[in-house]
């Protein structure tokens, strides 16, 4: 029983690794993701998917297939049942790529979803890439996730050597950046996603790809073309120790939070990009310009009190907090008003600006 | 109707002996099933003339689940009917699973009838699908098939490890009937199996000697009590049918297997140079 975590774990309890993954493959939009495994599998994740999507207003159809193990799958081994699935996967035609995510039951009896993958790959000329989704081994829906996102980047070109190109490729004119990781089923995922986009326009540089946001299998070809790589959030550093695994672009492992710590991504940002310091010095005094007249917004809060209610959660991550109230004129004070604060923290001057938004709710709530 | 499970460690011969038992039982104007539980198959091929029978798995992998008792129950020598479970391919699937789907299935055809069913099950109990027969009120009386050699008497011990945690169910169906000894000619052979028999709380049901007509009945694709109905083996195979026909075990007298120092201890006491 190595392989499980403590009880004291309570990722675990998280919730299905299958649906962790399905987040990250299901976002490839011309690629076929199926669950080896009971119907039950599939059809438990997809409507959690889907309804959680149709709650953030999001209308994507996922293309979640089932390769319906049954008992005879469970006592014969599931792997001719798996061929026989990817078979009429590929036969569809509209898939570029294919994953495959095992299961509980498919673990335990110890089908060889690799290999099948491997000799399908082979025989019908598409990736069809496994991702390891076993939850008995100690998985959660983070363990799933993180396995998809490196299920996903198999489908990054193999790096250039200079055997390949002599040359050194062109500079391009605009820096273009690789977006990692962001949590599909988060309420502001494309909030979070236009702030990263505006910040780096401050920079001169735009989006390269998605790993994965409504991508598509041509998008994480054009990997290898960015300058660098943005992650969503890291917590563990598994994604982006894989990330620098496959890849030679720098990596931030984090979307930014709070006011300094927005002008310290694009600070990074541009440092990572080999940007000329003049063009950072602009994007910096740009936005703290921004961040000033987004303040001015909120002078009404001036002097009022607060509390924050942290739940014992992000204890450290607190400071942001602290910063923001000070700039906004705020008095931290334990008879204040108490702040519940978002169970993610909110990304960039876009973020805090909503965050302030909120607060004043609160505040003006007490009168 | 009584229902019996013979369970040892592999190549002990449980397969030799519920063939030549069911053939013994047979003889009694009794109806008597054999359902070997083996991914092997090769339980009840002296009982079929050599024949490999197909198996139930086999069959529902290539029919479904419709198919007639008729296609997967044969009738044998004396009319004794045969059925072999079989299982997946060596290395893949699950055939504890397979097993649990055959008694399933064997009972939806209303196929699992007789004065005695013979369950002859592989090895040792391994997972929760082989320990099926005796868990879910198929077999009622476990007879362990060991011989003198330590990795037997091992194993023996192990399976009534099985039927002491089952007994602790509040649904317990399940009871050690005893032991047989399934000779190999090691000398203190007969009291070191008694006294383990003795130790884990059951009984010597009896004692098999090692004979070569079992080996010329075996090539000659028949049981004992087919091929030489009237050798002394044939007889020894009659006397445990007759043992066994008697024996009412108590349910509720559970085994009590040994350690290891004390199953290491008793061969020491009886395997001398």
């Amino acid at each position: 029983m190595n392989s499980k975590n403590s009880h004291k774990n309570i990722s675990r309890l998280e919730g299905c690794t299958v649906i962790g993954a399905l987040t990250v493959t299901s976002f490839v939009t011309d690629a076929a993701t199926i669950v080896h495994g009971p119907a039950g599998c599939a059809h438990q994740s997809a409507s959690m998917i889907q309804s959680a999507m149709l709650y953030n207003e999001c209308y994507d159809i996922p293309e979640i297939f089932t390769s319906d193990m049954s008992e005879e799958e469970i006592i014969f081994g599931g792997e001719e049942r798996l061929k026989e699935t990817i078979r009429e996967t590929v036969t569809d035609g509209r898939y570029r790529a294919i994953f495959v995510i095992g299961t509980c039951i498919s673990d335990t009896i110890g089908d060889d979803i690799e290999t099948v993958c491997k000799n399908a790959s082979a025989e019908y000329n598409i990736p069809i890439i496994p991702i390891d989704a076993s939850g008995f081994l100690g998985g959660s829906f983070e363990k799933g996730f993180i396995s998809a996102i490196r299920g996903v980047t198999e489908l990054i070109p193999p790096r250039r050597t200079e055997a390949d190109a002599p040359e050194a490729p062109a500079e391009p004119e605009h820096k273009t950046v690789n977006i990692i990781a962001e949590k599909n089923l988060e309420y502001e995922v494309d909030e979070n996603f236009a702030e990263i986009k505006r910040l780096l326009s401050l920079l001169g540089a735009d989006v390269n790809t998605r790993i994965a946001r409504r991508t598509t299998v041509a998008d994480i070809a054009r990997f290898n073309n960015a300058a660098l790589n943005i992650i969503r959030d890291d917590p563990t550093g598994a994604i982006s120790a894989h990330i620098k695994s496959v890849s030679d672009i720098p990596v931030i492992g984090a979307f930014p939070t709070g006011l300094s710590g927005t002008i310290e991504f694009l600070k990074d940002a541009g440092r990572l990009m080999n940007l000329d310091e003049a063009v950072i010095d602009a994007a910096v005094s740009s936005e703290l310009k921004n961040q000033e007249e987004m303040l001015k917004r909120f002078a009404d809060l001036k002097g009022k009190k607060v509390s924050f209610d942290l739940f014992g959660f992000q204890k450290s991550d607190s400071a942001f907090l602290d910063e923001i109230a000070e700039r906004a004129g705020l008095k931290i004070d334990v008879d204040g008003p108490a702040i519940m604060i978002p169970f993610y923290t909110p990304i960039g001057t876009a973020g805090v600006k909503q965050m302030l938004v909120q607060w004043r709710r609160f505040i003006n709530g007490r009168r | 109707m009584k229902q019996i499970a013979l369970y040892g460690k592999g190549g002990i011969g449980k397969s030799t002996t519920s063939a030549n038992l069911s053939a013994a039982l047979s003889e009694k104007n009794l109806s008597i099933m054999q359902i070997g539980c083996d991914p092997k198959h090769d339980s009840t091929r002296m009982l079929m003339g050599g024949r490999w029978i197909p198996t139930v798995l086999d069959t529902i992998r290539d029919k479904g689940e419709e198919i007639n008792a008729d296609e997967i129950v044969f009738a044998g020598y004396n009319n004794i009917r045969c059925v072999e479970a079989g299982g997946p391919e060596p290395g893949v699937g699950c055939a504890g699973r397979g097993i649990i789907a055959t008694f399933q299935l064997l009972e939806k055809l209303d196929a699992l009838y007789g004065d005695v069913i013979v369950y002859d099950v592989l090895g040792d109990v391994v997972c929760g699908g082989f320990a099926m027969p005796m868990r879910e009120g198929y077999a009622r009386e476990v007879y362990l098939v060991t011989s003198g050699d330590f990795m037997a008497l091992y194993a023996a011990n192990n399976i009534s490890k099985a039927i002491a945690r089952l007994s602790n169910r509040s649904r317990n169906f399940c009871s050690l009937g005893g032991v047989i000894c399934n000779s190999q000619n090691i000398e203190g052979e007969l009291e070191l199996v008694s006294e383990f028999a003795q130790k884990i709380n059951s009984q010597l049901i009896g004692f098999i000697p090692r004979s070569q007509i079992v080996r010329v009945a075996e090539v000659n694709k028949k049981t004992v009590l087919e091929y030489a109905p009237e050798s002394e083996q044939a007889g020894i195979y009659r006397t445990i049918a007759d043992r066994i026909m008697q024996n009412s075990p108590d349910v509720s007298k559970k085994p009590t297997p040994l350690t290891m120092d004390e199953l290491e201890e008793l061969a020491q006491k009886h395997i001398k140079a």
